[in-house]
């Protein structure tokens, strides 16, 4: 592959604007303590965070694997550059929901919904046989669940994407 | 001490007796629990910190600004609603312009945030603020004679400078000090620190190697301890370390892995001398190895 031709030099500032990734050496600790590196195809953190700094648009929007992260943040941890490796996972994942609508999480659609990922609260007569109180949820509260939607569609990847937020 | 509990969405809706649990014990032990009414998501790592970050520290906001109003710190049992509103809360902190704006977002909502409030982990606050010496003063029950290892949150632990509150989160001791002072021996292995891999997409995108991943964990601690149960301070661990030693054995065809689970908070409960029936009666591993030999304490 021709670097030159392939790559968008300045992609590091669209995906990760700390200059920090410029640290990494490549030395791997990210991938060795991750628990996602045992999946096939491996996330390799490391080689995601050369796809952004050689600029190579195509293969990085092309990368399914960032989203195998399990979000542990061992990465994070370990790395002895303090590149925040599960910061520029995240960051890969905004990157690729802005590029392609393709990528943009439905848990988000669930969350403008009903303010939860999941059903939250609907339980009611278990709550009541283990002793709990009534739950007091913002998918009940109209009014709340009203205010936090205008809220997010304030926000770039509601308003972009609003067609798949309709009732 | 009062704080403000977060219940984030699996505790409440899949087990709402780990609720019951916490509920039930922090006050016995000196901490007042307050409601965080019309709370939302986290939000969750896979859903708006992978799409957004503004629609993310928007969400956060919203979130802090409730225990903000309440005038104390959140306490939070789920390991990624933790790290996740620690690290909204870090996010906005250090950046001036993100809190204006997400306070520019927020203002028409009636909230504000300002970071004032904290978030802690409920096994940090049983570690720390209470400490083993008051919880082993307060058994009702003990868990002597049985054997048991911890999982500790990888939330809780990495990156220990965001969400830590261990000595070094290479070498934990809270959940260990803590199941000890109810009485058990906690046994240690090789494989302590590994994540047991229940979150985020690796066990969606690859199961086959999520659930090998898992097994090598399981395989240890059968070889390497003598475990009457798992204690866990995480909801995804509790869920998915039960489920998946159901889907190895399915997979093998053998009932070999059977290691009850429980939540800490179910612990105490049950040596609180709390209802096994509320407190720890929703699991997918069957429970009664453990409860059946709880031994009354008599006090001195």
């Amino acid at each position: 592959m021709d670097l030159q031709e392939a790559s968008n030099k300045d992609l590091w500032k669209d995906i990760y604007k700390t200059g920090d990734l410029h640290f990494c050496f490549n030395c791997s600790t990210c991938v060795s303590g991750c628990p996602a590196s045992h999946g096939d195809p491996p996330l390799l953190v490391r080689n995601l965070a050369r796809l952004v700094i050689l600029g190579l648009e195509e293969e990085l929007l092309q990368e399914d694997t960032p989203w195998a992260c399990v979000s542990c943040s061992k990465c994070e941890e370990m790395c002895p550059m303090d590149v925040k490796p599960f910061e520029m996972i995240l960051a890969i994942r905004q990157w690729q929901s802005a590029n392609d609508e393709t990528r943009v999480p439905q848990a988000i659609v669930e969350i403008y919904k009903r303010g939860y990922t999941q059903a939250v609260g609907v339980n009611k007569e278990l709550r009541e046989s283990l002793g709990l109180p009534p739950l007091k949820t913002l998918t009940e509260n109209i009014e709340q669940l009203e205010l936090f939607r205008e809220m997010l569609m304030k926000t770039k990847v509601v308003s972009e994407n609003d067609y798949m937020f309709g009732e | 001490m009062q704080l403000c509990l977060f219940l984030g969405c699996n505790t409440p809706a899949i087990r709402p007796d780990v609720e019951r649990a916490i509920r039930a014990t922090m006050p016995v032990l000196g901490i007042d629990l307050v409601d965080a009414d019309n709370y939302v998501c986290c939000p969750a790592f896979g859903s708006f910190p992978s799409a957004d970050e503004e629609a993310w520290l928007a969400t956060s906001g919203w979130n802090l600004s409730i225990a903000e109003e309440k005038g104390c710190d959140f306490v939070v049992q789920c390991g990624s609603c933790y790290s996740s509103l620690r690290m909204g809360r870090e996010h906005l902190m250090h950046n001036a312009a993100m809190m204006n704006r997400v306070n520019e977002l927020l203002d028409p909502t009636g909230r504000k945030v300002t970071g004032k409030s904290g978030v802690r982990h409920v096994s940090e606050v049983l570690y720390r603020e209470v400490g083993p010496e008051k919880i082993a003063s307060h058994l009702k029950k003990s868990l002597e004679g049985l054997h048991g290892i911890v999982q500790y949150p990888c939330h809780t632990l990495f990156p220990s400078e965001v969400v830590g509150f261990e000595d070094s989160a290479r070498a934990p001791k809270g959940l260990r000090v803590l199941t000890e002072a109810l009485g058990a021996s906690v046994d240690g292995y090789s494989r302590e620190l590994q994540c047991c891999g229940g979150a985020g997409g690796f066990m969606k995108s690859t199961p086959e190697q999520a659930i090998e991943f898992a097994q090598s964990k399981f395989d240890a601690i059968l070889e390497e301890t003598q475990a009457d149960f798992i204690a866990v301070s995480c909801i995804t661990c509790l869920m998915f370390m039960e489920n998946v030693q159901n889907t190895i054995n399915k997979k093998i065809g053998e009932e070999r892995y059977k290691i009850p689970v429980f939540d800490y908070n179910q612990l105490l409960a049950l040596c609180l001398g709390f209802d096994p029936k509320e407190v720890s009666s929703i699991c997918n591993v069957p429970r009664d190895s453990v409860i059946d030999r709880l031994v009354p304490v008599h006090p001195a």
